[in-house]
């Protein structure tokens, strides 16, 4: 964990780790006999699903809840569905939890290879969206969007993570036919792709514009991306998105040119492991490997109070099972020990100014704390800048009165949200 | 299923850079060390008397307000520790028992605890405390007459009285080295210029206090003396003296950068340092005070929440606060 330096007058810098410079292999997991699939949809008790307990599952198959989904999973290897429940995620959001038990056969379903031949962008939403790296085709099929440009992510946007970088160096071939299937399928002329600022003289790809990512956080993170090196300047309370701009992952653009390549979907996801005593492992996994064989393979000893964080320390989330799985955007995971967990505190705002000069959005996060600590979130957004937030997380990393400054600014968008949806309701 | 641990589930960022509001406070007290140390030395155990009551009355008057109000007791913070220190350091080292306790009372009580405590005090409690005993015992902050019985080795007389009394002739009687190394007569923690600025220094460079604040203040004292001084240089000060004497250094560096009463942003801040400057000459140059710093800290005090309104514009607005 990075401390303040004993020259606080400069503020904190926040250095990404960055990609050796002979990146090590990723050390592969076996696949284990119980796969867990989560679908982004909530279980409805009232309804019967299509897919039910008992269900045999071809490798390759899409798993849908109910005729009209949107949302699927896709079976990483044959085998019978054994368990169906709801699992509890950020915010109040239901997922849906399946256990798939492999049969060993591999049985293969065959739909994509069908497809595979003409590579257009609605077959490739049916087959590939859940596919290591999480290609956002559903982003580019919306017709609402209106996509201009399309960011292929490079650089990891969170401290700790070198996934995407050790993607972005040894994985040139694919990334470079990757491109060259999205310029086909979408049509999008504009794409960039975002590389360690390092690494500007060894890796240039062709035909598309190079954006370089100093180390620091949040450099790498869309929005600052967006607004330093596109020149869009984010509209408060849009998503980049909404703005035309679509940024995907290094690690999807790979997946699917792999995918289109052998005529099949592939289900091995890299990603970077931090112990507790901060040693990194570069693993592969299959999509559905619960974190604890992870945990076993690494010897990593998870107890009671200890913290369990699926993504970077600043924008993960921290699980609360480790029968969690190893989902399409799981880039990291990290265990944190429980006496290393900051402690955070309901002190009030003591004013020392730290936030409101650490902030990339200069969002005056010392008064809207006060307002969001009331509830007062219309307000919050109306006349304290709540909605031009970044989403960084470095008011909460350098608060002295260690208020959970971050969670509470993500309640408050959640919130306004809610009400809003109430609104157009009534 | 075997037995599952509860781990902790909370929200990100899980990391922090590892400062707490008792590890300021601390860092606080010791860059104040050695003003009040010096104190000590030039004034003797009274003056150890008065600083030690101030911190100590000062810690009780949070602990029984957290007692009676039944909220958490925010003793260990050590904010009222630097309140009572601030305190002590502003007063005289004779004054009796019974002002310390008064001034620590204000300080603590009125100044921070009734309006909800840490964070919430829209003026510099310590500065509140002060502004209280000045306006209701004078006498006591009349340094040469507190200080009667001291056998000093310099110019026994407080140099901002000399010059409300005597005029500018008395500038001459405290060369400029003298009053920067402490040799003049004033409160326990204010006399030793050097000591404040150390302190000072070492506060912002660790980034604990705001530096546009402490060096607009500085330059509000100098531009306005130095204004005064070149239109009637017989009747103002010249800017340097103004500034290694009474309360302006430890304004400048502990009592206008108190987090709570002070602004965040650049431009705010420079108002606010630069409007404190200008308030102290004026009240010492053509007010009735000696030293007007503690009024002078007040009174930006309560323009802060206002001018602290200009702010930059958050990213993607474009009109402002629209």
């Amino acid at each position: 964990m990075t401390k303040r330096s004993f020259i606080g007058l400069i503020g904190p810098r926040l250095l990404c780790d960055r990609i050796e410079s002979d990146p090590r292999e990723p050390e592969s997991t076996p696949i284990p006999q119980r796969l867990i699939l989560l679908i982004h949809e909530p279980l409805d008790s009232t309804r019967e699903t299509l897919i039910k307990k008992g269900d045999l599952v071809k490798q390759g198959e899409q798993i849908i809840l109910y005729k009209e989904s949107t949302e699927y999973a896709i079976a990483p290897d044959s085998g019978t569905i054994t368990h169906i429940a709801s699992y509890s995620g950020d915010f109040g959001t239901v997922e849906t939890y399946l256990v798939l038990e492999r049969d060993g056969k591999s049985n293969k379903a065959n739909n994509f290879s069908k497809v595979a031949e003409t590579p257009e962008l609605a077959t490739a939403d049916r087959f590939l969206r859940r596919l290591p790296g999480a290609p956002p085709f559903a982003q580019l099929l919306d017709p609402e969007l209106k996509i201009d440009t399309l960011v292929i992510e490079g650089t990891d946007s969170d401290l700790s993570s070198t996934t995407r970088q050790y993607l972005l160096t040894t994985a040139r071939p694919e990334i470079e036919r990757g491109i060259a299937l999205l310029k086909q399928i979408t049509e999008i002329k504009n794409i960039a792709i975002t590389i360690p600022l390092e690494l500007r003289e060894s890796l240039l790809f062709n035909g598309v514009r190079t954006l370089l990512i100093p180390p620091e956080y949040p450099k790498a993170l869309p929005k600052i991306v967006m607004n330093e090196l596109l020149g869009i300047v984010p509209t408060p309370g849009c998503s980049c998105e909404e703005q035309g701009v679509l940024f995907m992952g290094v690690e999807a653009v790979i997946s699917m040119a792999r995918a289109y390549a052998l005529k099949d979907p592939v289900y091995d996801k890299v990603v970077t492991v931090i112990g507790k005593d901060g040693s990194q492992h570069r693993i592969r996994a299959f999509i559905g490997t619960p974190i604890h064989r992870i945990f076993k393979q690494f010897n990593i000893v998870c107890n009671e109070g200890d913290r369990i964080i699926i993504g970077g320390p600043m924008k993960g989330i921290a699980a609360y099972s480790l029968y969690h799985p190893i989902q399409p955007d799981t880039d990291t995971v990290i265990v944190q020990d429980r006496s290393e967990i900051p402690y955070v505190s309901d002190y009030p705002c003591i004013n020392c100014g730290k936030c409101v000069r650490i902030c990339p959005a200069n969002v005056p996060v010392n008064l809207l704390v006060r307002y969001l600590e009331a509830n007062l979130y219309q307000e919050a957004a109306d006349n304290f800048d709540l909605n031009s937030c970044i989403e960084c997380g470095m008011c909460s990393y350098v608060c002295t009165s260690r208020i959970p400054l971050f969670q509470y600014i993500r309640l408050g968008k959640h919130e306004l949200i809610e009400l809003e949806t109430e609104e157009t309701h009534a | 299923m075997h037995k599952q641990n509860k781990y902790t589930v909370s929200h990100a960022p899980f990391w922090h850079d590892g400062d707490t509001i008792s590890a300021m406070n601390i860092n606080v007290i010791l860059s104040a060390l050695p003003a009040a140390l010096f104190g000590v030395l030039t004034f003797g155990l009274p003056a150890l008397g008065v600083l030690t009551l101030a911190v100590s009355t000062a810690m009780l008057w949070e602990l029984a307000f957290n007692l009676i109000s039944r909220r958490t007791i925010t003793v260990g913070d050590f904010d009222a520790a630097v309140i009572g220190l601030f305190v002590g350091m502003m007063l005289p080292a004779t004054t009796p028992w019974w002002v310390v306790l008064t001034g620590t009372f204000f300080a603590v009580v009125i100044g921070k605890q009734i309006y909800g405590g840490i964070g919430a005090n829209p003026f510099n409690p310590a500065v509140i405390g002060i502004a209280v005993l000045l306006v209701a015992w004078k006498g006591f902050f009349d340094f040469d007459a507190a200080l009667l019985n001291y056998e000093l080795e310099f110019t026994a007389l407080a140099p901002l009285g000399a010059l409300k009394h005597q005029g500018v002739a008395a500038v001459g009687l405290f060369p400029l080295k003298d009053l920067a190394m402490g040799s003049q007569v004033g409160a326990i923690g204010t006399t030793f210029g050097l000591g404040i600025i150390l302190g000072g220094f070492y506060l912002i460079l660790r980034g604990f206090i705001r530096w546009e604040i402490t060096l607009s203040y500085v330059g509000g004292i100098l531009l306005t003396a130095l204004v005064f001084n070149i239109v009637n240089p017989d009747s103002y000060a010249p800017p340097m003296f103004h500034l290694f004497t009474g309360y302006t250094l430890f304004a400048a560096f502990f009592l206008a950068t108190e987090n709570s009463s002070s602004p965040v942003n650049l431009i705010p801040m420079v108002i606010y340092g630069i409007m404190g400057g200008v308030m102290t000459i004026l009240i010492r140059n053509i007010g009735y005070y000696a030293d007007g710093t503690v009024f002078a800290i007040l009174l930006i005090n309560l323009i802060n929440p206002l001018i602290d309104r200009i702010r930059p514009k958050a990213l993607g607005k474009v009109v402002k606060n629209a």
